[in-house]
C-alpha cells in the first residue's frame, strides 16, 4: 500500500502526468478504488477549495486540479461497481428559459464536480418542464438554476412553482446564482439558497445538504 | 509681418501598428471562414446563406472574407447623434469623444443613505436629470433595472422615463423585437414621426451576442429592427479574456471583432447604409472573483486597440467605456480606476465612451460617481487639448514686463495673466485644492462628500426643459399598451 501524498500534491498542483502515475503506482501496490478516491482525490481537492477560498489560488489552477481528479479516476473508474462511488451529493443544472448564456452555469458545475457532486447538466434555455422531468428521472439532491439576465429571472420562479406543482418540491434543494440575483430574490421566489459566485455555490451546496 | 501658425499636437495614444492591427483582422476573418457561428434567427440565417455564407454540418454558418468587406464598405464612415429637440450633440467622426452612462446595474448607491439597495425607477430619472445638468456627460443609458417596475416591460419603462428627464441622447437597451418597437414608438413620438427620427436620431441601441459566437434570435431581432428603420446600433460581445474569449487579449479581439463583423454583415444586408457601431467589449474576467473586471487596465488597452484598428482598417466609429471601477464604494481605487478608463479612452480617440458612474463592475450605480466622472472628463480634456504655442502664449512681452519691470511686479497683476488665466489653467471644482485650514474650515470633506453634495444640488436646482403635453400623452398611452 502506498502513501497518497505525493498523489495529492500532483493534484493540487495540476500535474496530470504525475498524478496519473501516482494513481497506477497506488493501484498496482494494493490500495483500494475507495482509498485513492477519498484519501488521495478528495482530499487534494479539500486542500485547493480551501487555498482558492484564502486567495492562494486562481480560477484556472482549480479546474486544472479538477480535470487532474477526473484524469486519474478514469484509471480506475472500472473497479467500482455502478452506485459504489460515493458523491456527495447529485445536482440537475442549467441556464433557465429564455437564457442562451452558459459561462457562469460552466464553472458551477464543473467546479461542483471537483468537489465531489454528480452533475447532469442541461444546457442553456431550460424550460420548468424539463427541470421537472429530470427531477423524476434522477432524483438529484439539488436543482441548480443560472441567469444572467433580468428578463429572464422570472423563469426561476417559474420552475420553482413546476417543481411545486409536480409535488416534487420538498424533495429537492434548489439554488439559484447569476448576475442579476440577490439573496433578496431567492427568499421572495422560495429558492433554498443563493450562490454569489461559483466557489460559494460549492459552499452553500455543503450548507444546505448538512455536509460538513 | 503675420506670426507663423504652428499646430498644436494633441497628445493621443497609438497601441497597435498596422501589422498588429492587419494581424488581427486576418485571424478575425479566419475565426469566421474556418470555425463559423452560430445564428438562431431564421431571416438572418436566410440572409447569410443567400449572400454565401455556408452551413456546415454542425450547424454552424462560415462567412466568407468579400462579405466582411462588402458590409465595411457600404456602412457610413460618421453617424451623428441628435439631442431630443434635433440640435446636433454626437457628430461620431474621426477621433471625436463623449462619454455617458450606463445600463442594466443591479444596485445603486442610495444618495441619502450611502447604502447599496436595489434599483427603483426613480433612480432612472434622477440618473437622467443628473446627466442632463452635467456638461461633460454627453449621453445617458438608464443605470439600472428598478426592481419596482414588471420586468417584461422594463426597458420600455426605462425609456420612457430617460425622455420625460433629459433632452440628451439616449443609448437604450431592449429585450427583443417586442418592446423595441414600442421603444421605437415611444421615440417617434418625442421627435414627430418616422422620418424625422431616421432623419436625426437621438437613439442608439446597445445589443450583446453572446460569446464565443453565437447569435441569438432576439438579439437578431433587434439587429434588423434597427438596421431596417435606421437607427444607430452597436453589437459588442462580451468577449472578455478568459471568460467568452481566449485569455490573450490579441485572442480576445480577434474573437470579438469576429462576432462584431457578423453583427455587420446581418445588418448591412437587413439595410444597407443603416449605421453600425464598431467594437466589441474586451474587458477580462478576473481569475480570482470571475467577474468581468471594468476596473482593469486590460479593457482600456484593448479599446485604445480598437481604435488603431478604426484608423487603420475600419474607419466605423467605435463603441467603449470608461469612468467605472470595481470598488465597491466611491473610495481611492474608485477614482484611480475612474480617470484610468477616463483619459485613456481621450487618449485613444474612442467615440462613444459609455458606464461613466458604475461601480462594482457594472453591478452598482452612483449619482456621486458620475458627478466625479464629470470632472475627471474635464481634466482629462484639458490635458488631452495639448500645449497651444503662438506668441501669445509664449507670453515674452508680459516675461519682459514683471521680470524686467518695476520691483514689485508680478505675473498675477499682469493684464496677460487676467486675459488668459481661464483657458490657459483647469479649474477644478470638486477636486480639493484649499489650503488646510479652509478645506478643514469648511468641512474636512472628502471628494466623495462634495460630490454627493453636488449631486444632490443639481437633483434640486436643475430644471430639465420639459417636453410639450401631447409628447407626454403620447408617451403615456404607448406605455399603457394604446
Amino acid at each position: 500500500m502506498s502513501d497518497l501524498k505525493a498523489l495529492s500534491e500532483a493534484v493540487i498542483k495540476g500535474d496530470i502526468n504525475s498524478a496519473r502515475a501516482e494513481t497506477q503506482k497506488a493501484l498496482d501496490s494494493g490500495n483500494s478504488a475507495q482509498d485513492i478516491l477519498d484519501n488521495g482525490l478528495i482530499t487534494a481537492m479539500d486542500e485547493v477549495g480551501r487555498r482558492f477560498s484564502k486567495g492562494l489560488l486562481f480560477v484556472p489552477q482549480m479546474l486544472r486540479s479538477a480535470k487532474t481528479m477526473q484524469e486519474c479516476m478514469k484509471l480506475f473508474e472500472s473497479l467500482f461497481q455502478e452506485g459504489d462511488i460515493t458523491s456527495k451529493g447529485k445536482v440537475v443544472i442549467g441556464t433557465v428559459k429564455g437564457d442562451l448564456h452558459d459561462i457562469g452555469k460552466n464553472l458551477v458545475s464543473m467546479m461542483m464536480e471537483g468537489a465531489g457532486y454528480s452533475i447532469v447538466d442541461l444546457g442553456v434555455d431550460v424550460s420548468p418542464e424539463r427541470f421537472v422531468e429530470k427531477v423524476h428521472e434522477i432524483e438529484p439532491d439539488i436543482v441548480a438554476m443560472s441567469a444572467l439576465l433580468s428578463t429572464t429571472m422570472p423563469s426561476m420562479r417559474l420552475t420553482i412553482e413546476a417543481l411545486k406543482q409536480a409535488g416534487v418540491r420538498g424533495k429537492v434543494k434548489v439554488m439559484i446564482g447569476g448576475a442579476p440575483v440577490t439573496d433578496k430574490y431567492a427568499r421572495e421566489i422560495g429558492a433554498d439558497c443563493y450562490g454569489p459566485d461559483a466557489g460559494s455555490a460549492v459552499t452553500k451546496a455543503k450548507e444546505i445538504l448538512g455536509i460538513s | 509681418m503675420k506670426p507663423k501658425e504652428i499646430p498644436t499636437l494633441q497628445p493621443r495614444l497609438k497601441v497597435l501598428n498596422r501589422k498588429q492591427a492587419l494581424a488581427i483582422h486576418e485571424a478575425a476573418l479566419e475565426i469566421l471562414e474556418k470555425v463559423g457561428f452560430k445564428m438562431e434567427h431564421a431571416g438572418a440565417l436566410e440572409m447569410l446563406t443567400n449572400a454565401g455564407c455556408k452551413i456546415s454540418e454542425d450547424d454552424r454558418l462560415k462567412l466568407p472574407a468579400r462579405l466582411v468587406e462588402a458590409a465595411l464598405s457600404s456602412a457610413p464612415k460618421q453617424i451623428v447623434l441628435y439631442d431630443q429637440r434635433g440640435k446636433e450633440a454626437m457628430p461620431l467622426v474621426d477621433g471625436n469623444y463623449f462619454y455617458g452612462t450606463g445600463s442594466d446595474a443591479t444596485f445603486t448607491l442610495d444618495l441619502e443613505t450611502g447604502q447599496r439597495r436595489r434599483v427603483v425607477l426613480q433612480d432612472v430619472t434622477n440618473f437622467a436629470r443628473l446627466v442632463d445638468g452635467l456638461e461633460h456627460i454627453a449621453f445617458v443609458m438608464s443605470m439600472g433595472n428598478p426592481e419596482n417596475v414588471m420586468v417584461e416591460d422594463i426597458y420600455i419603462h426605462v425609456f420612457a422615463e430617460m425622455v420625460k428627464n433629459t433632452n440628451k441622447p439616449i443609448v437604450f437597451i431592449a429585450d427583443s423585437g417586442h418592446d423595441i418597437c414600442r421603444i421605437y414608438q415611444i421615440a417617434c413620438q418625442v421627435v414627430g414621426g418616422e422620418k424625422e427620427l431616421r432623419n436625426k436620431p437621438f437613439l442608439l441601441n446597445y445589443s450583446e451576442a453572446i460569446s464565443p459566437l453565437h447569435f441569438p434570435e432576439n438579439i437578431m431581432e433587434k439587429l434588423i429592427f434597427c438596421a431596417r428603420k435606421g437607427i444607430p446600433i452597436c453589437l459588442p460581445s462580451g468577449s472578455n479574456a478568459g471568460g467568452g474569449a481566449p485569455v490573450t487579449l490579441a485572442g480576445a479581439l480577434a474573437l470579438g471583432i469576429a462576432e462584431n463583423m457578423v453583427g455587420l454583415v446581418v445588418h448591412q444586408l437587413a439595410g444597407k447604409g443603416s449605421p453600425f457601431l464598431f467594437g466589441p467589449n474586451v474587458s477580462t474576467l478576473d481569475m480570482k472573483s470571475t467577474i468581468v473586471s471594468y476596473g482593469c487596465p486590460e479593457w482600456s488597452l484593448t479599446q485604445a486597440a480598437l481604435a488603431d484598428m478604426r484608423d487603420e482598417i475600419y474607419g466605423l466609429p467605435i463603441w467603449a467605456y470608461g469612468g467605472a471601477s470595481d470598488a465597491k464604494v466611491m473610495d481611492a481605487q474608485a477614482g484611480a480606476e475612474a480617470l484610468f478608463s477616463i483619459i485613456s479612452s481621450m487618449l485613444a480617440r474612442c467615440n462613444v465612451i459609455h458606464d461613466i458612474g458604475f461601480l462594482e463592475y457594472g453591478n452598482t450605480s452612483s449619482l456621486e460617481m458620475v458627478v466625479m466622472a464629470n470632472e475627471l472628463i474635464a481634466m482629462s480634456q484639458f490635458f488631452t487639448e495639448g500645449i497651444k504655442v503662438n506668441r501669445e502664449t509664449l507670453a515674452l512681452e508680459a516675461i519682459e514686463r514683471v521680470a524686467g519691470g518695476e520691483p514689485g511686479s508680478i505675473f498675477l497683476m499682469d493684464d496677460h495673466t487676467f486675459e488668459h488665466f481661464m483657458k490657459a489653467q483647469f479649474l477644478p471644482v470638486l477636486l480639493d485644492r484649499n489650503r488646510y485650514d479652509s478645506w478643514k474650515e469648511a468641512g474636512a470633506t472628502d471628494l466623495y462628500q462634495r460630490c454627493n453634495t453636488e449631486a444632490n444640488r443639481i437633483l434640486s436646482e436643475h430644471q430639465v426643459e420639459p417636453k410639450v403635453d401631447e409628447i407626454l400623452t403620447g408617451i403615456n398611452r404607448i406605455l399603457q399598451g394604446g
